[in-house]
């Protein structure tokens, strides 16, 4: 078992406070990823899981029991840090192996040990090795492995891919999810990258400002975020927005040209702010007017850059297109999948 | 500078360099080969640089019990009691040192920096301004002609300096190890000692020489502080050997030789450790 309850958390330096009472469910062997900006305070959440930071107020469970008071090494709890923090002056066996050794560990144990965990992570040619004589991507493996040895309850990552190249990064992030399906321990990962949040975790946390924006699967959050902020945090190309009017039960920009229909809450002459995602973007006969900007094909789509309003709109198609560069095109937005945000609170309106 | 002058120019420093060593060293090596020599040619003239038949007689006489300089100083008490001094206060030194240098690089509290940088301002007084009011306080704990009261004073003096070292080379280790290594079961102490002491181990060494090497060669507090000959140090004992056989220069090498040796093997051992121990913090990793 390994689940995790936050229960109003709040972090404070001095007089400025970090995190504003978060609070959050874990479940067990649950991957879940913690993302926004820099500076919203996930890692310090992450940290304060770990207890390597104190907390304010609040508690923090693991399987119902209380461990805001616990030493970092009795909480069960192993962690990856951003730069792998392996032991400089260990070969890849004694890093994997050291914490067995506190524990006090049989040698034969540990190596029992230490060796299964370097075969699930191909490290068994390199247990001899030091860290300065590994690659980027066998250092990231090499903190994983020290943290799998201890079979914890609760794995948790610290911007464990932002060291590495794209090309590495993208490999190392099927590893890892690999190896929770594998091992389907409940883990707890930060990242600033979306993109990774989204093909990595059962359950996304999105937060800004020391809040929790939103919580939910990635598909939840993709296609019904609670505000701007999600919205246009979550997807890539980011989402459009563009500010609409209400009248007649449509929504329209600004130049009376047709988005969608307008939920019914809403009354003639609201003002919108109006959010399109790329892809739901479609060339049409007819609707609003705009014009070609920049043309990206990227092999399997192309992202055409529209000027609207004044403003800049992002579109991706599948389909080959013969456009220019200053050709005038429509646009409407694909049935049922215009977002709504209040535009002072930014909340979305469903 | 441009290509064609660049060798001309490393040839000039590197000239430099050897005169500078040469006219620092020479006297040294000078008095080293004396000690080789006999009396009748030391006194030969012209003087000779290498010695023509090299001898050990000089370093006899000074651990022989019959002859009349070992009667008027015991060599064998006085390296006894510098080593017991400068290795009891280097140990001293190091341990505290490792302790405080750790809290400043890794504990927060108010006046921290402000603290450490006070720690190098002691260095900047005149040991000589020290004498008196040192006498007069190791007299009134009694601690006056003890090895016991050199050790503490040398722990004192030496403090700061290791204090400071320790925790500029301690600062530059990352933190997110000492975490790792708490989130892989050790406790605080037992993340410095199994993770971060091994990883300062230049910065330590460094500190263990310059104390060792300072405390082993001190002359002037050792001079007032002690005085039976039960308790005096190979730098007194040299200064009196000196004195009292000016005229057998072979002695007097001897005798120098063989007070500069320990410092010569620390620094043959430990001089890769040095450098880099002195330069941590100085460039960014």
């Amino acid at each position: 078992m390994g689940s995790v309850t936050l229960n109003n958390i709040r972090k404070s330096y001095g007089a400025v406070e970090v995190l504003h009472g978060i609070d959050l469910q874990v479940e067990d062997g649950e991957f879940t990823v913690l993302v926004g900006p820099s500076g919203c305070g996930k890692s310090t959440l992450l940290r304060a899981i770990a207890g390597l930071e104190t907390i304010s107020d609040g508690e923090i469970s693991l399987d119902g029991q209380v461990i805001n008071h616990l030493p970092p090494k009795r909480r069960d709890i192993a962690m990856v840090f951003q730069n792998y923090a392996l032991y400089p002056h260990m070969t890849v066996a004694k890093n994997m192996g050291f914490s067995l050794r506190l524990a006090k560990e049989s040698k034969a144990e540990i190596d029992r040990k230490v060796q299964a965990a370097a075969d699930i992570l191909d490290l068994a040619p390199l247990l001899e090795r030091y860290p300065k004589q590994l690659s980027g991507g066998q250092r990231q493996r090499v903190a994983m492995g020290r943290a799998i040895v201890r079979d914890p309850e609760v794995f948790l990552f610290d911007e464990p891919l932002s060291n590495l190249d794209a090309k590495l990064r993208v490999q190392m992030r099927s590893e890892i999810k690999e190896l929770h399906q594998r091992l389907r321990t409940t883990t707890v990962y930060v990242t600033h990258d979306q993109i990774e949040a989204m093909t990595m975790a059962d359950k996304i946390v999105v937060m800004r400002g020391g809040h929790v924006e939103q919580t939910g699967s990635p598909l939840e959050l993709y296609d019904r975020p609670v505000n701007v902020f999600v919205a246009g945090f979550i997807g890539s190309p980011a989402m459009n927005f563009i500010e609409a009017v209400v009248q007649g039960g449509n929504v329209l920009t600004s130049d009376g040209a047709m988005l969608g229909p307008a939920p019914e809450s809403l009354s003639d002459g609201a003002r919108v702010t109006a959010g399109i995602r790329p892809e739901d973007i479609i060339l049409a006969d007819s609707g609003a007017e705009a014009k070609v900007g920049l043309i990206e094909p990227t092999g399997a789509e192309t992202q055409l850059t529209l000027r609207m309003q004044g403003a800049s709109m992002v579109m991706t198609t599948r389909d080959r297109i013969t456009l220019s560069p200053g050709d005038a095109v429509h646009i409407r937005v694909a049935e049922g999948k215009l977002r709504l945000f209040d535009i002072q609170s930014e909340a979305a309106i469903r | 500078m441009n290509e064609s002058a660049r060798p001309f120019y490393w040839a000039f420093i590197s000239l430099c360099g050897i005169v500078i060593a040469v006219y620092v060293l020479f006297p040294i090596f000078w008095l080293f080969l004396a000690s080789f020599k006999t009396a009748e040619e030391l006194a030969q003239l012209p003087i000779g640089f290498w010695p023509q038949e090299a001898t050990l007689q000089a370093y006899r006489d000074l651990f022989d019990s019959g002859s009349q300089s070992s009667q008027l100083l015991n060599w064998p008490t006085l390296i006894s009691n510098s080593f017991i001094i400068a290795v009891t206060s280097t140990i001293i030194v190091v341990i505290l040192g490792t302790l405080a240098g750790y809290a400043f690089a890794r504990l927060k509290f108010p006046g921290r920096d402000l603290i450490l940088g006070g720690l190098l301002v002691s260095r900047m007084f005149q040991g000589a301004a020290l004498l008196l009011p040192t006498y007069r306080l190791m007299n009134s704990l009694g601690l006056q002609d003890s090895l016991l009261g050199l050790i503490l004073l040398y722990s004192a003096f030496g403090l700061p300096f290791a204090t400071w070292i320790i925790a500029s080379s301690l600062r530059e280790i990352p933190v997110e190890l000492e975490e790792s290594a708490m989130m892989d079961g050790a406790s605080r102490l037992q993340a410095m000692v199994m993770v971060v002491l091994p990883l300062a181990t230049p910065a330590l060494i460094t500190a263990a020489m310059w104390h060792f090497v300072g405390a082993w060669s001190e002359f002037a507090f050792a001079s007032i502080l002690l005085e039976s000959s039960a308790n005096k140090t190979v730098t007194i004992g040299l200064a009196s050997f000196v004195e009292l056989f000016t005229l057998e220069f072979q002695k007097v090498g001897a005798a120098a030789t063989l007070v500069a040796m320990p410092i010569m093997v620390v620094f043959f051992f430990g001089q890769r450790y040095f450098t880099r121990g002195l330069l941590a913090g100085a460039v960014k990793g």
